[in-house]
């Protein structure tokens, strides 16, 4: 008879990988995203078709390739001997440039629905161009990119499996190996269990952020 | 004394010409209404005033500090070589400028993210880097006169049309500008709020405020104006006394065009 606490236990075991790779990925690929978005809608077109580009391959490659070319490319390409150190590095760096790429273009989007008039409104009233970014357009941008950025993370909190292909034990590996070994598929549910209730608090945390925004129109 | 003046301004679009050969100027306490059809230029004029469009010939003057001067037949900008939105935009001698005048736009243009009283003092503090409790003195002697004293910590989306247009205005002359330009302040509104914001104005008016209006309320124009200014097809077809130009237009166009709000 399987232990279901002990399954438990084990599973939550890789949970702590799993954890590491969505905090890393959130705290560096937001801000990432929105220097990229920059480049993205620069007025000089080699820049802006360069992260135009850049940022389509991100978003239209599998991100297990890219993991994979993240924590392997060191040695095909330059021949370094990185090791097992670098496998943390090089999934952490795969998935904040991967969501960067995509938080970028909900950043570009949101900062392009801006209405001009705004925009008209602050040049007349003198403000600075910095300012009017840092005063008017980014906290109004705050506000529409929410829902979209919700729907990232939500999706994060998932990807944060893919980390196996390069045989990093976080969550879901651990319940893979733990069915295996045991010929069960109750641990697999027990790690869907909890990427369910972590994508519950995830979804309500970004709730009472929307909520936070609900002051105006 | 003068406070703005504008020569010989021409504007095309895409090679459709906007603005011909505009001139006019503005005396300090005169208000000056901008009367037109439909599509003649008027907004695209104001949007010159103020720095959001650049004109493609022409001078301009504020006070004594001459904007714009014409070189070969082209417009030079003060501090900046090449003719585009974004050299306007990046242009830093003209900051200064804008100082001397407001624009209230047919949209408000509220921040939606601010309170009405954020909105009203903002620029003051941050731009004019004013003393923040000399600016919220101003902003709510300024929301008082608008009626919206109790209005302060509301925002925008919880106003009315006519309150934002108030707000706007307010947010204005916080600034202390030499000149405000308004740009068909009422045409968003319904006709209620339109005569409150008329009302605004008057007030205004009747304070010495130098102003410039782009209406489609002639009755206002006759009325609070100082002078009328009747642009055509880019360029100004007829300019004088308000209640003159309005009840005994010259030109025959000015006629055609008045004859329209008589019907
Ligand atoms: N950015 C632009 N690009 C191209 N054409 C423009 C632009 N802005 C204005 N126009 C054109 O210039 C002409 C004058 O427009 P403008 O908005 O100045 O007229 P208006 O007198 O303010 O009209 P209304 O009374 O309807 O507000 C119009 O034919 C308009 O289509
Ligand atoms: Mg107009």
């Amino acid at each position: 008879m399987i232990n279901l606490n002990s399954i438990i236990i084990q599973v939550l075991g890789g949970a702590g990988a799993s954890l590491l790779i969505f905090f890393s990925t959130l705290v560096i690929s937001l801000p990432l995203g929105l220097l990229m978005a920059f480049p993205r809608m620069s007025k000089i077109k080699p820049i802006n078709y360069i992260f135009g580009f850049v940022i389509s391959l991100l978003r239209g490659t599998p991100l297990m390739l890219q993991l994979i070319v993240w924590y392997y490319g060191p040695y095909y390409i330059f021949g370094a001997t990185l090791g097992l150190s670098w496998r943390v590095p090089a999934i952490i760096i795969g998935f904040s440039i991967n969501y960067a790429a995509y938080f970028a273009e909900i950043f570009r989007s949101g900062i392009q629905s801006i209405p001009v008039g705004q925009y008209e409104a602050a040049s007349v009233l003198g403000y600075s161009r910095t300012q009017t970014f840092f005063k008017i357009v980014f906290p109004q941008m705050l506000k529409r990119v929410i829902p979209p950025v919700t729907n990232e993370i939500i999706t994060l909190v998932k990807d944060t499996s893919l980390a196996f292909v390069i045989t990093y034990s976080e969550m879901f590996t651990v319940a893979k190996q733990i069915a295996a070994a045991k010929t069960t598929i109750v641990p697999l549910f027990v790690a869907g269990s909890f990427y369910y209730i972590f994508n519950y608090l995830v979804a309500f945390v970004m709730e009472k952020v929307e909520k936070a925004f609900n002051y105006y129109k | 004394m003068k406070i703005f003046e504008i020569k010989n301004c021409k504007k095309c679009f895409n090679g459709i010409k906007v603005l011909d050969d505009v001139s006019f100027s503005v005396e300090e306490g005169e208000v000056v209404a901008i009367i037109g059809s439909s599509g003649s230029g008027k907004t695209t004029l104001l949007r010159i005033c103020t720095f959001l469009e650049y004109m493609d010939n022409g001078e301009m003057t504020y006070l004594s500090d001459k904007i714009v001067s014409s070189v070969n037949d082209k417009a030079v900008y003060i501090g900046q070589n090449t003719l585009s939105l974004d050299a306007l935009n990046k242009n830093k001698e003209l900051t200064r400028i804008k100082s001397y005048f407001g624009l209230v736009f047919q949209n408000f243009n509220l921040f939606p993210h601010w309170t009405v009283l954020k909105n009203v003092m903002d620029a003051a503090v941050s731009v004019q880097k004013r003393d923040k409790d000399e600016v919220k003195e101003k902003a709510m002697f300024y929301l008082k006169k608008m009626g919206l004293e109790n209005k302060s910590a509301s925002y925008p989306c919880e106003l009315s049309g006519g309150q934002q247009q108030r707000v706007a205005i307010a947010r204005a002359l916080c600034l202390e500008p030499k000149i405000i330009f308004f740009d068909e302040p009422t045409s968003a509104l319904d006709p209620e709020l339109t005569s409150e914001i008329l009302k605004v104005i008057k007030e205004l008016a009747k304070e010495k405020r130098t102003m410039v209006i782009v209406t489609h309320e002639m009755n206002f124009a006759r009325d609070v104006a100082d002078r009328v200014v009747f642009v055509d097809n880019g360029v100004v077809v007829e300019e004088g006394d308000a209640y003159e130009l309005i009840t005994n237009p010259q030109k025959e166009r000015t006629k055609r065009f008045l004859q329209k709000y008589n019907e």
